[in-house]
């Protein structure tokens, strides 16, 4: 595999990346403009937060390709932070 | 030594030894004053005891870094000092100005020294650690620029490494923090505001600069690791020391009437200030782990790794103990920040001062790369001494905080401060007992300088 | 060249300076997030109430903005990989441009929300929006100032094909400015 039809193949999924956390975000905008509330929103806008995140660190950082370490740090980091706003917003409705 | 005005950087050396003894001699004393209050009374009080043992510590810990300073930047830059004899004029203006100030200290009460120092004419006394006469300030920041100018000036006539740059930087922000110490306003909210700026600024900041540099200095001499490795991680543990040291000023401004927003910011930011000491740990440990070189001066190399991992313990979980504004609501003042005290200065800057005296002395006193293998045991044991003393003094402290928070504070009950401090009496005394072990280890270290034996060749 | 690739995926795009750097970063960023959320726990009507001030529409725009960017520094990296040094110099260019852009927009919301007399010491909530989003706004600069200096090196044809580590370092810490500002968006503007 010649270098430019790699860099062509890793570019194709950051395209796609790049779009989907353009509609994610334009989601996220819906959500808030529509004043919504409560448990099932808030674990949504995680669930995105997470899937955005992780396509972030996996595609645009490159992390997907390197040694299994490296992005181990970044997903861990990720599920811990989303987890735990998910359990403050859980102990602040009951 | 490689070249002939690193020679300026024994006086220092000797002198921060010398000045360190009198400060544990006044340590041992003010320890034993808390549980005799009238011990040695009326000749020295307890407030001037801890006046001499916080002060000279100051003092003796700057003359270790400017003999570090002159010792470095040489060798680093490849090129003699600018001015050796400037050095030189500055180490008697600083010695001098030193001991005639802890000298006013002991022979009349603070307030006629205050009297006759004038200091009526410009007021910086009479705050704690920087109790100086202003005569006594004006002659720090002297010496400090004349340092400055003569190793500034070296640096830019020389080659320019990262370590250096790092080191400059730190002194020259040591001297502009001490500037706030002229600052002196009416309003006491202020004034404690600025005044953290010298003291907090100082040791969770610009002084943490310096002692990276001597670390990754005398690393970079004993490991034999390439400079780049080592300069890249320099780089990265100044750079978190100096974005969560800065903001992190903030755990100082929970209760002096400064907004409430401090508790955030000075709670997330110094939480944050135990990873420098932590990446320093790795860092140095790392360095170890791929050595091309086994130098002979093991000694050194035992203060060397000994630093980051105390300067860890002490600064780094000693500190976050009680840097959360929720807590510290509980133990402010307390003796628990006495245990902190204790164990991140002597982790952080002790032992770093310690680590490049014991480096330097030997090509100082023009000996092969190392003490004999005799005198090198004998410092080795007063390291342990003095290092095992220390975490007891500050167990023996975090004993005495805990009980006393609980007794002052929490106790559905409270008790008054001195009643309390009756109860804790016991924790003192062994902190007493601890504290003269931790002289013995001086002296054992002291004496290491006087053993003899074959001299240690450097191995390639 | 298959070995010159299984070396560089050893280890993350860039220095591996910057990478301890990034996981730092993202800690206290992390520290920021959950205190935010658990001191909302205690008071939640008045951050519900505090964050429908807020201008969602400014803070979607700067979050599309920010992706944009970080997208745009990808294809800076796709282009030093090719070789193409003015290639690669032009997509920072645009990166910077957009980063410009979010700070034109974050220092407006900063002066309308300065304007209704609302400062750290307002609430907890303005507190939390207010050092959050100003700390990431340095974050921000600081990433401009890497960009800046990424790109004009590579404008003087500073990298290649076989040696960009420079740009890739410049690129994980701004991928990293964008990562730590999708989690913040939807916290702090959106999620009630």
């Amino acid at each position: 595999m010649d270098k430019t039809t790699t860099t062509k193949s890793n570019l194709r999924p950051c395209t796609w990346v790049w779009l989907t956390l353009m509609v994610l975000t334009l989601a996220v905008l819906t959500v808030g403009q529509m004043g919504l509330g409560g448990v099932t929103i808030v674990a949504l806008l995680l669930v995105s937060t997470l899937v955005k995140t992780h396509i972030v660190a996996d595609y645009f950082m490159g992390l997907k390709q390197g040694r299994l370490l490296w992005r181990m740090i970044i997903i861990v980091y990720l599920w811990i932070i989303v987890s735990m706003i998910g359990l403050a917003y859980w102990l602040g409705i009951s | 030594m490689q070249y002939k005005s690193q020679a300026v950087a024994k006086p220092y050396f000797i002198a921060a030894i010398a000045l360190f003894v009198g400060q544990i001699v006044f340590g041992a004393i003010l320890g034993l004053q808390y549980v005799m209050g009238d011990f040695l009374f009326p000749e020295i009080p307890f407030n001037v005891a801890r006046m001499v043992h916080t002060n000279l510590l100051i003092v003796w810990l700057l003359f270790g870094f400017m003999g570090a300073a002159y010792y470095m930047v040489p060798e680093e830059t490849e090129t003699e000092l600018y001015s050796p004899k400037l050095a030189l004029i500055l180490f008697w203006v600083f010695l001098a100005a030193g001991v005639l100030t802890i000298v006013g200290y002991l022979a009349v009460p603070y307030a006629t020294l205050a009297e006759i120092t004038g200091n009526d004419l410009l007021p910086t006394m009479g705050r704690e650690f920087l109790e100086q006469p202003t005569i006594t300030k004006i002659g720090i920041v002297i010496v400090a620029l004349g340092l400055l100018f003569n190793i500034s000036m070296t640096a830019l006539k020389g080659r320019k490494t990262a370590i250096i740059m790092v080191m400059i930087l730190g002194l020259w922000g040591l001297a502009i923090f001490f500037l706030f110490s002229f600052y002196n306003p009416e309003n006491l909210v202020l004034d404690k505001i600025f005044w953290w700026w010298v003291v907090h600024l100082w040791v969770e900041g610009v002084w943490e600069l310096i002692m990276g540099s001597i670390l990754a200095f005398v690393l970079i001499k004993m490991t034999g690791v390439d400079r780049e490795i080592i300069e890249k991680w320099l780089y990265v543990i100044i750079a978190m020391a100096l974005i969560s040291g800065i903001i992190g000023t903030g755990h100082h401004y929970f209760w002096i009437g400064t907004p409430e927003y401090w508790q955030w910011w000075g709670s997330i930011f110094s939480a944050i200030e135990p990873i420098p000491f932590f990446m320093m740990v790795i860092f140095a440990f790392n360095m170890v782990n791929k050595r091309k070189r086994d130098h002979p001066n093991k000694a050194a190399m035992l203060w060397a790794m000994g630093t980051p991992v105390v300067a860890f313990l002490g600064a780094g979980v000693w500190g976050f103990m009680h840097t959360l504004a929720p807590v510290n609501y509980y133990t402010h003042g307390t003796q628990i920040t006495a245990a902190h005290g204790h164990l991140a200065f002597y982790g952080a800057y002790v032992m770093i001062v310690l680590a490049i005296i014991s480096y330097a002395m030997p090509l100082l006193r023009g000996r092969a790369a190392a003490n004999s293998k005799k005198s090198q045991v004998v410092e080795m044991w007063s390291f342990w001494l003095m290092t095992v003393a220390m975490i007891f003094i500050t167990l023996f402290l975090t004993g005495a905080g805990i009980l006393q928070v609980w007794l002052q504070r929490i106790n559905e009950n409270p008790m008054g401060f001195m009643e309390v401090q009756d109860k804790i009496a016991i924790f003192y005394w062994m902190r007493e007992v601890a504290g003269i072990i931790f002289l013995i280890g001086l002296i054992l270290y002291v004496v290491s300088f006087f053993v003899g034996g074959d001299e240690e060749e450097a191995s390639s | 060249m298959t070995q010159s690739h299984t070396k560089i995926s050893q280890y993350p795009p860039g220095d591996f300076a910057i990478w301890i750097f990034i996981y730092a970063e993202l800690l206290v960023f992390g520290i920021f997030f959950l205190s935010y959320a658990f001191a909302r726990s205690q008071n939640v009507e008045l951050f519900n109430e505090s964050q429908l001030n807020l201008n969602r529409i400014s803070g979607a725009i700067n979050t599309l903005i920010l992706i944009t960017s970080s997208y745009f520094v990808v294809r800076a990296v796709a282009a030093i990989r090719e070789n193409k040094s003015l290639l690669c110099a032009r997509w920072l260019l645009a990166a910077i441009v957009l980063a410009s852009a979010f700070i034109g927009i974050k220092l407006f919301e900063f002066i309308s929300i300065y304007s209704e007399g609302i400062s750290l010491s307002t609430n907890d909530f303005y507190m939390f929006y207010l050092s959050m989003t100003f700390f990431h706004f340095m974050h921000v600069i600081m990433g401009m100032v890497i960009l800046i200096a990424v790109m004009l090196k590579a404008k003087q044809g500073g990298y290649s094909n076989e040696d960009h580590t420079g740009v890739e370092t410049g690129a994980s810490y701004w991928h990293m400015v964008d990562l730590v500002w999708i989690i913040l968006f939807p916290l702090v503007y959106v999620m009630r």
